[in-house]
């Protein structure tokens, strides 16, 4: 009975195992769309540093030079892979599971995430300290785009 | 049969997740010119063991599906410093939770600084990785949390405090960041969950002659710290946290006689000293995830009750004058975990579990210890919706007088040494 049981356990670690060292194997696809970090024109700072993007966008930061900034996120898309590979260094259900986690313990509110590009620039357009993110290739009309130092 | 219950749970359960959750993702609504932002999660799950009911279930048979939770809140924000909100819980899981809503947290935080914030009210207490978060069982990848660190019956012990704390993070140019909580408060009490059941619980029921124990109240203080460093080496944390506790336990002690009157007394039970420690770690590299834990709490308690004399001939019992007996304790215990997200819906993990009821006794006795082995399946079914498939093989119980999954009372032909287990969890959350 014993043995049985550990055999049973034996395989499932076996199988576990081997996917973890496929896993190391198998390359990751790469994300090669590059992206921008735009800003209200109430944001007085014209650079960031890639430390500060991400203070930003894990809630530890809520200001950049002296400017009150909330962060605006995509829901998806190459822009959105790009971004959280290049600053956040979380994928995206990490990212989730993190903001989730502040939000059912008090500890924060959900940031604002919108479907495409262009809703992101229109609304870092007209709020106030709103700070986000688009493709390169991205209209930026009526934002300013950060230098990432 | 066990599969055709399953079956039916899965598929009903997930259909009838996505449509709630579905309905209920409009979130945000205007209050006096405030955004405010509501969110909520449910949970179910079945339980199907192979010997022992665990978890105050009747798990052994066709299983049990005794395991309801959700939780909704608000927040806004006032200004751009403070923070409000509050969340209201309710469970029930078997004996657990019946259905008796409680106010989970609700708090004001004000951020200062990133390296200096005040937060107020009742607040999740932060302790080890994942205390504060126990109840969102949509960012894990287990149904169960491993149980030795956090048991689902023994939650209300350490999840909140009425009081403050005072917390940030310190950026150390390179050599990553540190972030520490320090707290202090009253620690609101459990009367439904696993500590009061299992001492409530008489050792067999009906009683014919014996002598059981029922709270009225316990309660007390806590307070406790956490420092977590987030190193420079991409991806890995570590961490430690301590919590103290000064609990008092008042109640009544029964003595069921021969001829069944019963005599009762006062009972009460103070902390002398109560501490936890512990130490964590968490790595995270691509889509990989290693979490281990490990604490040691130490206590020791005074207790005062009367012990009763009685008259062979006539049967009839007295108590005597109350004296005090003193006692201690010393648990241990910690686990590993690995997961791995293969695809966007479908992640993967196993951890493994372990609890010492008495480190100073030998650990291989079953009634000693309980080590958990876990595998487990996640399916995100969309953003909102999970599903999870999670086998456990457990082996030991911890003995009659550790209340952690296994009570006497639910297995009243006693203990088998292991224990099988098989969860199907579903959550949804908007």
């Amino acid at each position: 009975m014993l043995d049985v049981r550990m055999n049973r356990i034996a395989n499932n670690l076996k199988f576990l195992l081997i996917a973890v060292a496929l896993a190391f194997v198998v390359p990751q696809c790469a994300v090669a769309a590059d992206v921008k970090v735009i800003a209200n024109s109430s944001v007085t700072a014209t650079s960031v540093s890639a430390g500060d993007i991400k203070d930003v966008f894990l809630l530890d930061k809520d200001s950049l030079g002296g400017s009150h900034v909330e962060p605006v996120l995509t829901k998806g898309g190459p822009a959105h892979e790009a971004f959280l590979k290049d600053y956040i260094g979380r994928n995206d259900s990490a990212l989730q599971a993190f903001y989730r986690s502040l939000v059912f313990t008090g500890k924060a509110s959900m940031p604002k995430m919108l479907a495409s590009d262009a809703e992101v620039v229109a609304y870092v357009a007209k709020t106030k300290g709103a700070i986000g993110y688009v493709g390169s290739g991205a209209s930026t009309d009526g934002v300013k785009t950060l230098l990432v130092k | 049969m066990t599969r055709q219950v399953i079956g039916r749970f899965g598929v009903g359960g997930v259909l009838a997740a996505l449509a709630l959750s579905t309905a209920l993702q409009a979130q945000d609504f205007k209050l006096f010119n405030r955004t405010v932002q509501v969110h909520g999660f449910a949970t179910e799950g079945y339980l199907h063991s192979s010997s022992n009911n665990y978890l105050t279930m009747p798990t052994s048979g066709s299983g049990s599906f005794a395991m309801t939770d959700f939780g909704v809140n608000a927040s806004t924000e006032l200004g751009d410093k403070v923070h409000v909100g509050a969340q209201f819980y309710d469970r029930n899981i078997g004996a657990l939770g019946n259905w008796h809503p409680t106010l989970d947290w609700a708090v004001i935080d004000y951020k200062y600084k990133s390296w200096l914030e005040f937060r107020g009210g009742q607040a999740k207490t932060t302790l080890g990785l994942f205390n504060d978060t126990q109840d969102l069982e949509f960012i894990y990848t287990w149904a169960l949390l491993p149980q030795a660190v956090y048991p689902v019956d023994l939650r209300g012990e350490n999840i909140a405090h009425i009081g403050g704390d005072v917390l940030g993070r310190v950026r150390v140019k390179k050599l990553g960041s540190v972030a520490y909580t320090a707290y202090g408060g009253k620690q609101p009490s459990d009367m439904q969950g696993g500590f009061v059941y299992g001492i409530n619980s008489p050792p067999t029921v009906p009683v014919v002659k014996g002598h059981t124990t029922h709270l009225a109240s316990y309660g007390g203080t806590s307070f406790g710290g956490d420092l977590r460093w987030q190193t420079p080496v991409k991806g890995l944390l570590v961490g430690s946290s301590f919590i103290a506790k000064d609990l008092t336990t008042t109640g009544t002690n029964y003595y069921w006689n021969t001829q069944l009157a019963v005599v009762p007394s006062p009972y009460a039970k103070y902390t002398k000293a109560d501490h936890t420690t512990g130490f964590y770690s968490e790595y995270t590299f691509r889509n990989f995830r290693f979490d281990g834990e490990y604490r040691r709490q130490q206590r020791e308690t005074s207790t005062i009750q009367s012990k009763f004399s009685c008259v062979a001939k006539t049967g009839v019992c007295t108590y005597a004058s109350p004296s005090s007996s003193a006692s201690s304790y010393d648990y241990r215990y910690g686990y590993v975990a690995a997961s791995y997200r293969f695809t966007k819906w479908f992640e993967a993990g196993a951890y493994n579990s372990r609890y010492i009821a008495a480190a100073g006794t030998n650990w291989d006795l079953p009634t000693n210890h309980i080590y958990d082995q876990t595998i487990a399946a996640k399916f995100d079914i969309d953003r909102f919706v999970d599903l999870k498939v999670e086998g456990h093989f457990i082996d030991g119980n911890g003995g009659a007088k550790v209340d952690r999954g296994f009570y006497p009372d639910d297995n009243a032909k006693g203990y088998a040494n292991v224990t099988d287990l098989l969860v199907v969890r579903t959550g949804f959350h908007f």
